[in-house]
């Protein structure tokens, strides 16, 4: 009993000391402790006296931060580290593709009819699930095992926290981190890398800002859906001199757009469901030093190209054999694929698109890489246009871009699909790969709902609000 | 089409009627909780009346809940059912309703702790938002709340957070309209209530822990400096902001430079900072070495002026200029042969 007692007047008086001392014994420790540690330092290490004659940071530093050089600096590296990737993966994807896609497909079905496979369990296998693999490692692997080593080496030369230094104006502005502007960047090789990249952000709000609008950043699998159908529906509306600049203007356009939305958005976000996040800044500037080349070309080859490339094929897997099935399960005489297509079209009329691409961003949802081939034999399928592609289910590419042109136009295909594809590729869900990426990295259903929703509501939105306006125009 | 449309209207119907979860169901429970909500409000009220040492009366209940005098009066008599108050001209606590009232004003304030350190919640906000959240916290949560938080015993604000047990301390405060010219203190406490004042107060950029030296005071205005900066406000105003004297062992540094102000090249000692860093970003800046006695200079500056690099402890950190701010100096040697 008594023991109790003197329990509680220690504890009372506990408290009382407690409001004495306030709040600001938690900063009191971390000082004396600072100041201990300091006292020790002092006494042990020794520094050098003499200062360089030459500060190399320092001077590189004030260059690539001075208001004269600092962005033309930044855009010519960038626009240099891009140049590389698409001229660099250009030749090694069309090796890929004549190996796995020209050479090694063809050989497979010959191998499956000569055992004597039954049609459907070849189709689904090789023509479905194997193309589907194939096509997403030819057209995924080449860009990213350039760009992603060639932007890991100017992270650990120690220019890109510089990068994110100089744009953090800007990111402050929308309520992110600087360094969202690197995984902004890295979004444009791949967005799953780019939600991984977003680690390098420690702030909870500014981090999930950072994945949630890593998607707006046009992304490697799409630039090729990009060049194509601007080369085809907007170059084409200009004279033949003028044609190659305005399809590159309109692609770059888009790609703008998606930078626009990534900041709106953020600002957006930042504003509204994310004020409920702790928010922190502070940006360390690293020192330079030479790269180390060969454990950074180990690192991204195997973190990052190979990590997402796993991914990319596990979900190609059943995505392909999907895409067999809907062309070749007939209900009623029609396959599922024209059903739905026919029950869709008048939703994509109404927003610039049509049945076939709607369906196609459905089963093409693993990588926006294999969007246009499904879209071809969709729209083979549909229209029954005769001697191209290899059959119901079989995804397919043609070499010319007036055959694709062609085939296009069969399907009923207009400037305004044109332009409404090109905007619905930017702003729509992310491939299947990077929604599993932001589960992964957040660990939350909601913020991936969010991330997966988003997009598509705003494409929506923004498709329907173009196609609308001209069809009132037109 | 009319499939479409039929559909629609079936998610509809389901969205309203569905049982727990829809909005005719959250409707109802909303009323149930509505009346926890005004109960507590009362209680809350008449404690802060006697805290105050005016009068809680049904008129007052009435006004303060912006609810009608019958409305009041019911509710008076069924707190008094309740055995939370004594009835009569003057309302009063009873043990019970104290105890009750200081577990919602605990939750309160906690919560408002929580929003200043640990979201990015505007500080105009805080308030509002613990009105809110004190009627559906439990006593465990608020509990786990008050672990999480390191058991902080004063709210963002300055008031003390009623322990567990229901106690606060003797407060020894006074308001800054009673301080004659030249006199010094620190504030303790801003009052949030009313919220138009308190932004106002907030806008000025006034918070807990500043130093003040009053320079003028007149009928019309109170001139003073708040860690160095000049402020002049109405007295009216100057009462909502309560100050205590200085410890023995704290002095007011003749000026407050902050670390915006150290140009590019030059280098300072830390000497504080600013207690609106809060939370996350007070703990980040202290690990990173920005405590007192510690050395900082200004390395370079980014292309649009903003962050601005500084080394600390040997390390080369960006920091926004609000952070600068709020980080004070006391400016060393200049190093002016390389700026």
């Amino acid at each position: 009993m008594n023991d109790k007692k003197n329990t509680n007047e220690i504890l009372k008086l506990a408290d009382e000391l407690r409001w004495e001392i306030g709040n600001d014994f938690h900063d009191a420790l971390a000082e004396s402790i600072h100041a201990d540690a300091a006292q020790i330092a002092a006494v042990a290490v020794s520094y050098d006296d003499k200062k360089p004659q030459f500060d190399m940071d320092r001077t590189i530093d004030r260059i690539v931060t001075s208001p004269w050089l600092g962005f033309p600096i930044m855009f010519l590296l960038l626009a240099g580290v891009f140049w590389v990737t698409i001229e660099g993966s250009n030749i090694p994807s069309g090796y890929l593709a004549s190996i796995l896609v020209d050479t090694v497909h063809p050989a497979l079905k010959a191998f499956a009819d000569s055992i004597n496979t039954p049609f459907w369990l070849s189709g689904v296998l090789i023509d479905g699930a194997y193309l589907a693999m194939a096509w997403v490692i030819a057209v995924m692997l080449p860009p990213m095992a350039i760009f992603f080593p060639i932007f890991s080496l100017l992270e650990d030369f120690g220019y890109l926290p510089r990068v994110a230094f100089n744009m953090d104006n800007l990111y402050r502005r929308v309520g992110a981190h600087g360094k969202q502007a690197l995984t902004m960047s890295m979004g444009f090789g791949c967005n799953a890398a780019g939600v991984v990249a977003a680690r390098i952000i420690d702030s909870p709000r500014e981090r999930l800002i950072a994945i949630i609008t890593n998607n707006f950043s046009l992304c490697n699998g799409r630039w090729p859906t990009q060049i194509l159908i601007a080369t085809i529906f907007i170059g084409a509306t200009a004279p033949a001199h003028l044609a190659g600049i305005v399809s590159a203007g309109a692609v770059v356009g888009v790609a703008v757009l998606g930078i626009f939305s990534s900041l709106v958005v953020s600002w957006f976000l930042s504003r509204t469901v994310l004020k409920g996040e702790a928010s922190a800044f502070s940006l360390e500037l690293p020192p330079y030093r030479p790269p180390r080349i060969l454990q950074t070309l180990y690192t991204s080859l195997i973190d990052r190209t190979l990590f997402v490339l796993w991914r990319a094929i596990v979900f190609a897997f059943p995505a392909g054999i999907v895409i067999w099935l809907v062309a070749n399960i007939h209900i009623g005489g029609a396959a599922v694929a024209e059903i739905f297509i026919d029950w869709t079209n008048p939703f994509g009329i109404l927003i610039g698109l049509n049945g076939v691409i709607l369906l196609a961003y459905i089963i093409a949802i693993p990588a926006n890489e294999i969007v246009i081939p499904t879209v071809l034999m969709l729209t083979v399928l549909v229209s029954s246009i005769s001697g191209v592609g290899g059959g119901s289910g079989v995804m397919f590419e043609l070499d010319s871009i007036e055959a694709t042109s062609s085939i296009l136009h069969a399907g009923g295909w207009t400037l305004l699909t044109g332009i409404c594809l090109m905007l619905f590729s930017l702003l729509h869900n992310p491939c299947s790969t990077t929604i599993y990426t932001i589960y992964k990295e957040t660990g939350s259903v909601k913020w991936t709902l969010i991330s997966t929703f988003l997009p598509i509501a705003m494409g929506l939105v923004v498709c329907f609000t173009v196609a609308q306006l001209w069809y009132l125009l037109a | 089409m009319e499939l479409i449309l039929i559909a629609i209207v079936i998610v509809l119907l389901l969205v309203i009627l569905y049982p727990k979860i829809g909005s005719l169901a959250a409707r109802k429970s909303m009323n149930a909780s509505n009346e926890r909500i005004y109960v507590e409000d009362a209680l809350k009220h008449i404690y802060d009346c006697e805290y105050k040492n005016i009068n809680g009366t049904v008129q007052s209940i009435a006004g303060n809940l912006n609810i009608s005098y019958d409305r009041a009066a019911k509710l008076a008599e069924r707190l008094e059912s309740l055995g939370m108050i004594i009835t009569g001209d003057v309302l009063r606590l009873t043990a019970e309703g104290r105890s009750y009232a200081l577990r919602v004003i605990r939750v309160h304030r906690l919560w408002e702790r929580y929003l200043a350190d640990e979201t990015s919640i505007p500080e105009k906000e805080w308030h509002l938002n613990a009105e809110l959240k004190e009627h559906d916290i439990s006593a465990i949560e608020a509990e786990a709340l008050s672990v999480q938080l390191g058991n902080p015993v004063y709210d963002p604000h300055g008031d003390p957070i009623p322990t567990v047990n229901g106690e606060l301390p003797e407060k020894n405060w006074k308001p800054l309209s009673s301080l004659q010219s030249g006199d010094v203190a620190r504030i303790v406490h801003i009052e949030d209530e009313p919220n138009t004042v308190y932004a106002q107060l907030v806008a000025e950029g006034l918070y807990p822990g500043m130093h003040v030296k009053v320079i003028e005071t007149s009928s019309e205005r109170i001139k003073f400096e708040a860690n160095g900066e000049e402020v002049i406000i109405a007295p009216l105003f100057a009462g909502n902001i309560s100050i205590a004297p200085l410890a023995e062992f704290e002095t007011i540094p003749e000026k407050y430079k902050t670390l915006l102000e150290l140009k590019r090249g030059q280098e300072a000692e830390v000497i504080g900072l600013s207690k609106a860093c809060r939370g996350t970003q007070r703990r980040r800046l202290m690990d990173l070495g920005v405590v007192p006695g510690s050395k900082i200079s200004n390395e370079f500056i980014s292309t649009w002026g903003d962050p601005i690099a500084y080394k600390i402890c040997g390390a080369t950190i960006g920091l926004r200029r609000k952070q600068a701010k709020q980080i004070f100096i006391k400016p060393g040697k200049t190093e002016s042969a390389k700026a």
